[in-house]
């Protein structure tokens, strides 16, 4: 299975072609038999998947433009390998759990080609490919966001859109600079990142790019003050286009981080620890305040997901792999547990057409199963040990306690603040007597529901407790990528900072 | 004996997870019975391992890896040795009472099954807590009584919020909250001790750091020791964040009685016990744990003294005698802490469960000035409470005497003489409202309505489970030396020195003189019933004393109110009309600019023309500006 992951990128697209052939009416089946395949074959590729080989894997290569060194370059590494699970699943339970009647052919179809997309972003080496598919996974959510979206839809999509697409531009002329630095240095023209990890770039160079790249990730993190684009696509967007937003879309801004800007800028990324640390401060305390204040339940998530995508940041620029291990863990238990909130929103907002908090009090008496699984997310949100939310908070925060004791107390406030607005808002839904009459006849989850839910119920307590498989894979990669980060590094404040790990483990 | 270890271990567990499975379905008696039966399994287990310790020594079990990251390595592991040992028999042997119980007490109550499930987990997650064999193990256990606790004090979930005049705890739903968020400040503390302790000592495994912890600057073990205590400060409710635990008596009571008496609130003294070889190096540190836990045993009991809820009382009484606790361990009298730690739980879970049974026949009336003359109908509940109020207050021979006495002991041998008087008022003040409350209960005339209650004692069944509780209440003391023969092959032994031992007589004359006399004011005052004084009432310290020193009003105005508003500031000002508006602002100005250069499009070819002239001219500047401007550089 040499071709595994051009299957993987491309079987979603030949599929989403496929199925414009598709009766509407089974439409759904095919959908989802479709991205049970993918997720498959990304399980596969996992079984496949050496763990004890800490570089990439499963390479292909493709010229393309042979005079620009622009070819398409694909593998994976134990980085990548999980997100990739994470957005075949993620695709899929959101597939499963569609509510929607309206032009339901098109929206499958739309978000077969939105993982293609993904699956792009998270396995290509090649910037210019990688460019394609980040930018081509925009066109997807802007039209499930604008067509199938809330009342303002239009505005929410087009702010989204244009938002993001400024950002990456900003990132695509750091490529295009890297690239021509490259050639300038060696004669030729490559935009495969592993060339590109072997430059040497000065200090001076290293900073303008490092702040290029970064404004592109930033915003698609999205990192303070670029955040405010996100709740309005959430607020607008449909159940399954949020679920997609905030497990997997937002992680690429942060596997940028990881993929580029550590191993291509190892000094300036040192460098500016501290400012991209206080703006993921910012985002930790501001935003946990913020979604406190909310009085809509989505929301809440939606802020709650700024705040946790800082302490990833927080993790990823601790420079060891304590840190950086867990936040890429943290990556895929947000990209769970938000994608779960979502869709437990997405339920009660079904039955009620409401999401505002006030509507309801007392759901736990009414809707026991909801209740439960809500909770389970809500704890494993909270980072409670034993759930998958703990081990990447966990790991972040004690690795950039390395870098500074001070800010990592500050950024542990995330674990305080956290079960404030978390708990307030479960107090305020699921607590109280049944004060509103429209909540006392509410169906519980049907079995649609419970059949997208459980399984991540499943996955939150099994990586919560058993996080192993998982974990040692991304910490053989990372243990490489600091030590080559070290070893490039001609700073000697990057080398001081930048810790290399000599264990060295195996999955059992 | 491995497998004795998992079976203590998971028995609760697999009996919580039983329960579960009928969480959602009507009371089905076999929940009751079946947590029950596997908690007594857990306990007969924790008690041959408490054998083979005593006998052959502790076992140590590595079941299989956690986390794992850079050098990182936690492993599951779990530690039986002394302490852990005599938490596990302790916290069993009190739990599973508190299950039998709670088959009589949750009778009529619709979540029944519910109720068993977070009661077994409860007791799985303390001895995760005390059975770990690392730091992050125990903050396993920690975090998971955290969330017990916050669904057992919610557990009646559907009773709305109310005034603090109606209800100081507003509601259980609240309580809940509160418990656990207070928790969560404490475990920052305790998280950041856990780094320290990883980054300066590479591990978390407990014989390891204690072994490496010696060389280390004095600094950093004096932070990993404030760290670690102000973790401890969360979950023993030590000032400043008590408040939620006399709130948490939202809960049904075995619920109390397990929080309050055996496990949670003591798992702060555990810590301290248990990282005993760190706190041995940095004595102030020592110092200021005894002096915070001295403040809180006094502040606590003054509070006792004058509030009427029953089920208060007895609160406000632990957080007191978790001070008294607190002042043992800060002195470094850790066996001396621990004994007092399993009395404590002994006499003050059978109190508790004897307030659940006057308030089962009181139908859950709390108001012991609405009570009275309860002692004709509820003879063994009378009974336990007095036996338990007695060895609370410390009188001889009961448990409490030996355990109390000690610490004052150890106060004076200490020369803290301001701590040893203060404990020694404390125990005047405790004798005093433990022997209120039991007068205005039992004694007295009737001061309840007929139609409001038909008293009756509970079924015989309950009053049965209690026997062994009353039985170790009474006669625990006399098993101090045994005791500490046994927990001082772990902890560092405490000897009192000669001239304290010449004196001791003296202490102990002190101690039951204030004691006693505690008691007979109680009883000139609410032996014959209660004889109101409105004017004490409504004097400003009655006032300041009832309304908890208006804490939680002050908590409420400085931190709880001012964040919801800054919240909304943030959310309403900051996040919409200033980042948001910019971003907008920033699409406006490029969205106008393409307005107002549009007009240059008017399809004439001269407009066009005149336009392509400037350009040029534009360019041609530029160029000769950038020429300049690179010639000057050079």
């Amino acid at each position: 299975m040499e071709n595994i992951l051009s299957i993987l990128v491309f079987f979603p697209l030949v599929a989403g072609l496929l199925g414009f052939l598709v009766d509407k009416n089974s439409i759904r089946v095919y959908g989802i038999a479709v991205a049970s395949i993918e997720f498959i074959l990304s399980l596969w590729l996992w079984m496949l998947f050496d763990t004890s080989n800490a570089g990439f894997q499963f390479v292909e290569m493709i010229p393309l433009v042979p005079d620009f060194g622009i070819s398409y370059y694909v593998a994976v590494d134990g980085i990548s390998l999980f997100i990739i699970i994470m957005a075949t699943l993620m695709t899929l339970i959101g597939i499963i759990a569609l509510n929607i009647e309206k032009n339901i052919k098109n929206l499958i179809i739309t978000l077969l080609f939105l993982e293609v997309a993904m699956i792009g972003v998270f396995v290509s080496l090649d910037a210019i490919i990688f460019y394609l598919f980040w930018e081509f996974s925009l066109v997807p959510m802007l039209y499930i966001i604008g067509a199938w979206g809330g009342e303002r839809r239009i505005y929410a999509a087009v702010k989204f859109f244009l938002y993001t697409f400024a950002g990456s531009l900003i990132m695509l002329i750091g490529m295009l600079y890297v690239a021509y630095v490259y050639h300038s240095v060696s004669g030729a023209w490559s935009f495969a990142i592993t060339d590109w990890y072997a430059l040497v770039l000065p200090f001076e160079v290293e900073k303008y790019l490092f702040w290029a790249f970064f404004i592109g990730f930033a915003i698609k993190v999205p990192m303070f003050p670029f955040h405010t684009w996100l709740p309005y696509a959430h607020g607008q967007a449909p159940t399954v286009g949020s679920v997609i937003l905030a497990a997997v879309l937002l992680k690429m801004g942060t596997y940028g981080f990881v993929r580029f800007s550590l191993p291509m800028f190892p000094d300036a990324s040192v460098a500016y620890i501290m400012p991209v640390a206080i703006l993921a401060l910012i985002m930790i305390i501001y935003t946990a305040m913020v979604a406190y204040a909310q009085e809509d339940m989505k929301q809440v998530i939606a802020y709650s997901s700024v705040s946790h995508m800082g302490v990833i940041i927080i993790g990823t620029f601790a420079m060891n792999a304590e840190g950086i291990t867990g936040s890429i863990f943290l990556m895929l238990s947000h990209g769970i547990v938000s994608g779960a909130l979502f869709l437990l929103v997405g339920s009660i907002y079904d039955r009620r057409h409401t999401k505002l908090m006030s509507e309801f009090g007392g759901l736990a008496s009414v809707m026991p199963k909801y209740a439960l699984i809500y909770g389970i997310m809500l704890m494993a949100s909270v980072g409670l040990p034993l759930t998958i939310g703990f081990v990447g908070e966990y790991l972040s925060l004690v690795g950039f306690f390395k870098v500074s004791p001070t800010l990592t107390v500050l950024a542990g406030t995330s674990i305080i603040l956290g079960a404030v607005y978390m708990l307030t808002l479960y107090k305020r839904t699921f607590f109280g007597p049944v004060t509103n009459d429209a909540n006392k006849k509410l169906m519980d989850l049907d079995g649609k529901e419970l059949t997208a839910l459980v399984p991540l119920v499943a996955i939150v307590i099994w990586l919560g407790i058993y996080p192993k498989p998982v974990l040692v894979p991304i910490d053989n990669s990372v243990k490489a990528l600091t030590s080559f980060m070290h070893e490039k590094a001609h700073t000697p404040k990057a080398k001081a900072t930048i810790l290399v790990s000599k264990t060295t483990r195996e999955v059992k | 004996m491995e497998n004795l270890v998992y079976i203590a271990l998971f028995a609760p567990l697999v009996g919580s997870i039983f329960a579960a499975f009928y969480g959602m379905s009507p009371k089905n008696i076999i929940t009751g019975i079946v947590t029950s039966a596997l908690l007594f399994v857990s306990f007969v287990a924790s008690a041959i391992l408490l054998n083979h310790v005593m006998t052959v020594g502790p076992i140590h079990v590595r079941m299989m890896d956690w986390i794992m990251a850079g050098d990182m390595l936690i492993p599951f592991g779990f530690i039986v040795d002394q302490v852990s040992v005599t938490m596990m028999t302790m916290v069993t042997l009190i739990s599973t009472i508190i299950h039998i119980y709670s088959n009589g007490y949750m009778e009529h109550d619709k979540g029944f099954n519910r109720f068993f499930s977070y009661l077994s987990l409860f007791v799985f997650s303390m001895l995760i807590l005390v059975m770990s064999d690392n730091f992050l193990g125990l903050f396993i256990g920690w975090e998971g009584v955290g969330v017990c606790s916050w669904l057992l004090i919610g557990f009646w979930y559907h009773k709305p919020d109310v005034t603090r005049d109606i209800n100081p705890s507003i509601s259980p739903s609240w309580a809940a909250n509160e418990a656990f968020i207070m928790n969560r400040i404490a475990d920052l503390g305790m998280l950041v001790g856990i780094f320290l302790i990883y980054w300066n000592l590479g591990t978390l495994q407990y014989d390891e750091v204690f072994a490496s912890v010696g060389p280390l600057e004095n600094d950093l073990v004096f932070w990993i020791g404030i760290t670690l205590f102000i973790g401890a400060m969360g979950k023993s409710a030590q000032f400043p964040l008590h408040t939620w635990l006399a709130d948490a008596m939202e809960g049904p009571t075995p619920v109390s009685a397990l929080i309050h008496a055996a496990t949670m609130v003591t798992a702060g003294v555990y810590l301290v016990i248990r990282a005993n070889p760190i706190y041995d190096l940095i004595p102030d540190v020592g110092y200021l744990i005894a002096v915070v836990g001295t403040f809180v045993a006094i502040f606590a009991a003054s509070m006792a003294l004058v509030n009427r809820d029953l089920k208060r009382i007895i609160a406000y009484s632990t957080l007191s005698q978790l001070g008294y606790m607190f002042a043992a361990a800060g002195l470094g009298a850790y066996w001396v802490a621990l004994f007092h730690l399993v009395a404590h739980a002994f006499f003050k879970s059978l109190l508790f469960l004897g307030a659940g049974n006057v308030m089962h026949a009181m139908n859950d009336q709390l108001d012991i000035f609405k009570m009275g003359g309860l002692k004709k109908v509820m003879r063994w509940t009378y009974l336990y409470m007095g036996v338990a109020s007695l060895t609370l207050a410390g009188i001889w021979p009961l448990a409490g005497f030996f355990s109390k006495d000690t610490i004052l002991e150890v106060a004076f041998n200490e020369h803290t003489y301001g701590i040893w008087f203060i404990l020694w008022i404390t125990a005047g003040l405790t004798a005093f409202y433990s022997f209120r409350q039991v007068f205005l209960t039992f004694h007295g005339t009737q001061r309840y309505d007929d139609a409001d209650a038909h008293p009756h004692e509970v079924q015989k069944y309950v009053l049965i489970a209690l026997i062994p509780l009353a039985t170790l209440a009474v006669i625990f003391g006399g098993f101090m030396d045994t005791f500490k023969t046994f927990t001082t092959t772990l902890l560092p032994a405490y000897e009192m020195s000669e001239h304290t031992h010449h004196i001791a007589w003296m202490l102990i004359a002190v101690t039951s003189a204030i004691a006693i006399s505690g008691i007979i004011f109680a009883y000139l005052r609410y032996g014959k019933g209660l004889k109101r004084n409105e004017k004490l009432e409504n004097s400003l310290p009655y006032r300041v004393l009832s309304n908890q020193y208006y804490i939680p009003i002050l908590y409420d105005k400085v931190f709880s109110k001012p964040y919801a508003s800054l919240s909304k500031f943030s959310w309403q000002v900051v996040d919409q009309r200033i980042v948001d508006a910019t971003v907008d602002g920033i699409g406006g100005i490029i969205k106008s600019t393409g307005d107002n250069t549009r007009r240059m499009q008017t399809g004439n070819l001269s407009d066009y023309l005149k336009w392509m002239a400037a350009g040029a001219l534009l360019l041609v500047a530029i160029a000769f500006l950038a020429f300049k401007l690179t010639q000057g550089a050079n």
